[in-house]
């Protein structure tokens, strides 16, 4: 056999085993209905209902002109609001699937929604049904809605293009808590066995425009316990469980100076937390250790930042100021929720092991009576561009 | 008939014949040279012994004043040189005949190579007659170590071929592999250099070019200085360079012209243009088809929304326009120039407008494909690039099967093969594989000249050394280092 007719089999038998694999998984993306957000309600009667907010391709790009918007509920000219119901999410997914031309793809949801009822009945059986697929990503972020999770998505935001882009870029700004399908499975598996989620809220709409031109925004934190919502603290409180989480990233701190008339705002350029876990004579015990670097963004008092003597003074103020707050999130979260979103418990776990076997069990008791010990430290790093206070005249500037 | 005999009397006396072919051999030289002298001789000296036979040498040394004689003995030989253009001389009862090197015949002028141009750098380009080519590198090299080995192949074309090489740069087994690869063809004959190319390559069911062939002069004396050899053939202007690898296949004349910095940066484009002219469309098929969630969402979106009104599926569309790219780059280069312009024209809006106005075609797929033949171009040798191109069909089609995974296995069996590849004795891939870290100054960058110090290792040869060490440029040689400047060969 010549090596011209061993090649040509060898060609025939390799093209007919691809098309044989064949292309059974092959999909275009005119068949396919991008699902760019979830949302996950309960109804009375307990079955959940699933929206899901899909993009309506032919509406963006092409030519650049936007199809005629609004007839039905959910319609805008972007994207369409479809809901299904069902026993499980799984249910509602096939229920939702009869009601779409196109096959549903979940490869860029980017954010899940739970419904308050939803929240509080549970969210443990969603997460498990949404890390399991393949197809949706660990990488989306988790809300809850007060009120219905499709009251949320079928908002037509007047900036973004869909709604779920608006929770997803607000989620990414990191000024209240963020947090991922993976982190919030991460959360309810640990130690503490309680999970924190943001909250959001409709904004009402401005004056003259329809009822669904607004966004829903990060307001608040829904605190679950065991896979159940409990409650939830509003977003000063919130930031105070950023400091004790170590999440912060963005904060403007006003303070006033004794004998000082105005303001001074510090914003926040960097923020560290240490925990130091404590156990002694039956006693735990959690020093918290905060240090913060601020810039000097607004100065409404006459003092010359550049002496030193102020800046010090600032820094005591800011120190007690962010003290104060998270001191005002330990009594909400620790004392009256009882609820140990800081993950207290794994920090213990870690340094006691022995000693934390013993009371695991009954840690939900253990915890509102954890001493903790909060030590805060500021450091002013600049006063910005000017240094004297602008706008006075220069024999009023305090040097 | 263009031969001519041409009989006359030497000296009124002896009978000679000129014979040569007209067109091949200068006749204004014949007339001059040969046939005054020789005819006037009977004037002079017709008193004398009349009788006589003139002698050979006697002509030969005081007649003909011609610088180039051959003297013939057969008629086979005469046969050769009147077909290379160079008039015999036969004279009644002389067993010899001269072979007189007057042919002129008609050859283009020196040119710039199209094919080949460069901003910086010699425009000089061979010709299709091999004399000039050969006095081209002797112009380069003054050396006397340039050697030039000649041979006729072709039953019927009797075409001369030369193989060049610098000895005492070159392996000798080198040269005696080559000479035996075209010993061994045995054809009617041959047209262009591409005919021996396709009898001597390693492997011939390969895509890819595993001799290098060139019209510029400057990239064969590069070539024969790291100890490559050249094989010119008389009847074209490509001379081709044996062995080669891939890297040296990617390279242009210019990277060693321009500084060195700017090459680098310019073979590091040409790398991953390399890539993009064979994957991205393939790529494109694959995301579109199989995996969507790989690419952003607003880029998902804007594609899908394109593709809206597209009857064909993504692996149908992306290959009909490759084709018709394709079609339209053969068409340019085959149409007469008058014709050019208007191939251009209407594929320009063929491609890019009315295809997408049809629906036929999306705007993404129109990017794709323009700047898959963009990156096609970037790489300087047309057969290397034409190579690639052709490879992602296959390509396409994989993806278009098995998505990414097929696209892997492509790449797997076209890296495979490249890696099975050798020419002469070369392996394709070298020096990347096998791995030679100290060569990796000509191909991940280009080193300055002051470093190149070596010649790349390509087959055994003791003479590695190209220049003298330290020779980086520094303002201190003036003074108190001088005798580092100079030292080191």
């Amino acid at each position: 056999m010549s090596i011209v007719q061993k090649a040509a089999k060898i060609l025939f038998v390799s093209v007919h085993l691809i098309l044989l694999s064949g292309c059974w998984d092959r999909t275009e993306v005119n068949d396919l209905a991008l699902i760019v957000g979830l949302g996950i309600d309960q109804k009375k009667d307990g079955k959940i209902m699933l929206t899901a907010e899909l993009i309506v391709p032919q509406a963006v790009g092409g030519g650049g002109q936007m199809m005629g918007g609004g007839g039905g509920s959910g319609v805008s000219g972007q994207t369409v609001v479809r809901s299904g119901t069902g026993t499980t999410v799984a249910d509602a997914i096939s229920n939702l699937q009869e009601k779409l031309s196109r096959r549903v793809f979940w490869g860029h949801t980017k954010v899940v929604v739970f419904g308050e009822k939803a929240a509080k009945a549970g969210i443990r059986q969603h997460l498990d049904f949404l890390s399991r697929n393949p197809q949706i990503r660990l990488r989306s972020n988790v809300l809850v809605s007060k009120g219905t999770a499709k009251s949320v998505l079928e908002l037509l935001p007047p900036i973004e293009q869909s709604s779920a882009e608006v929770l997803r870029e607000l989620s990414e700004s990191q000024l209240l808590l963020r947090v991922t399908i993976k982190e919030a499975m991460q959360m309810l598996s640990s130690d503490a066995d309680v999970a924190a989620l943001p909250m959001v809220k409709i904004l009402p709409p401005e004056k003259g425009k329809k009822d669904l031109q607004t966004i829903a925004f990060i307001q608040r934190t829904a605190i679950f316990k065991k896979d159940k919502m409990i409650g939830d603290i509003d977003d000063k409180l919130t930031r105070g469980v950023l400091w004790l989480r170590n999440e912060i990233k963005r904060a403007n701190v006003t303070v006033t100076l004794k004998g000082e008339k105005g303001n001074i705002t510090a914003t926040l350029i960097r923020a560290h937390t240490e925990f130091i876990p404590k156990y002694e004579k039956g006693k735990w015990k959690m020093i918290v250790k905060v240090t913060a670097e601020d810039d000097i963004i607004l100065n409404g008092t006459k003092l010359d930042l550049l002496n030193p003597k102020y800046t010090k003074m600032i820094e005591k103020e800011l120190e007690n100021e962010t003290n104060k707050r998270i001191r005002a999130a330990l009594k909400t979260v620790q004392k009256e929720m009882k609820a140990d979103i800081f993950d207290f418990a794994d920090i213990f776990h870690r340094k006691y092991p022995r000693e934390w076997n013993q009371v695991k069990n009954r840690w939900e008791q253990i915890f509102p009576t954890v001493e903790v010990i909060v030590e805060t430290k500021a450091y002013v790093r600049r006063p910005g561009v000017n240094t004297a206070p602008q706008g006075l005249p220069e024999q009023e500037v305090k040097q | 008939m263009d031969v001519v005999f041409r009989p006359f009397k030497i000296g009124g006396k002896t009978k000679a014949a000129l014979i040569y072919i007209d067109g091949l051999a200068n006749i204004e030289e014949i007339d001059a040279s040969v046939l005054i002298p020789l005819m006037k001789e009977n004037n002079a000296k017709e008193n004398e012994n009349t009788d006589q036979l003139i002698p050979v040498y006697h002509i030969l040394e005081q007649k003909l004043t011609v610088s180039k004689v051959e003297k013939v003995q057969t008629i086979t030989a005469c046969i050769e040189h009147i077909s290379d253009g160079n008039p015999v001389l036969l004279i009644d009862q002389q067993s010899e005949g001269f072979a007189l090197g007057l042919s002129n015949w008609e050859k283009r002028s020196i040119e710039e190579p199209t094919g080949e141009s460069v901003i910086r750098g010699p425009r000089e380009g061979f010709t299709e007659s091999l004399g000039t080519n050969l006095s081209l590198l002797r112009r380069k090299i003054r050396s006397p170590q340039l050697k030039m080995k000649s041979m006729k192949i072709g039953e019927y074309t009797q075409t001369e071929v030369v193989i060049s090489y610098i000895e005492g740069i070159v392996d000798q087994a080198l040269i005696r592999e080559v000479e035996s690869r075209l010993n061994r063809i045995k054809v009617d004959g041959i047209l262009e250099t591409s005919y021996i190319e396709e009898f001597i390559e390693d492997n011939p069911y390969s895509p890819f070019p595993q001799v290098l062939d060139t019209e510029r002069p400057d990239i064969v004396v590069a070539s024969l200085l790291e100890g490559r050899v050249a094989i010119l053939q008389d009847g074209t202007p490509f001379a081709l360079i044996v062995p080669v690898s891939f890297y040296s296949l990617l390279q242009s004349s210019e990277d060693y012209y321009q500084r060195f910095l700017i090459s680098t940066v310019i073979r590091w484009l040409r790398y991953i243009f390399l890539l993009i002219s064979l994957l991205l469309p393939s790529l494109y098929v694959a995301i579109l088809t199989f995996h969507q969630e790989m690419i952003p969402t607003t880029l998902l979106i804007s594609i899908a929304a394109s593709r809206e009104m597209i009857p064909f599926p993504a692996l149908v569309e992306a290959l009909l326009m490759e084709v018709v790219f394709e079609a339209l780059r053969e068409a340019g280069l085959r149409l007469p120039k008058q014709a050019g312009a208007a191939v251009s024209i209407v594929g320009a809006l063929v491609i890019g407008q009315a295809a997408v106005q049809a629906g036929l075609a999306s705007s993404p797929l129109i990017m794709v494909v323009a700047l898959t033949g963009i990156a096609s171009f970037t790489i300087p040798r047309y057969t290397t690039g034409i190579a690639l191109r052709m490879l992602r069909f296959p390509m396409i089609l994989l993806a278009g099967t098995l998505g990414l995974l097929g696209i892997m296995l492509g790449l797997l069996m076209i890296l495979t093969h490249m890696a099975t590849l050798r020419s002469f004795g070369v392996p394709y891939l070298s020096p990347m594989a096998p791995m030679q870290v100290r060569e990796m100054k000509d191909v991940l960058i280009r080193a300055p000249w002051w470093k190149l110090n070596t010649r790349p290792r390509l087959t055994r040869t003791d003479n590695i050394q190209r220049q003298g060490s330290d020779q980086k440029p520094d303002p201190d040689y003036g003074n108190d280092k001088t005798s580092k400047g100079k030292g080191g060969s």
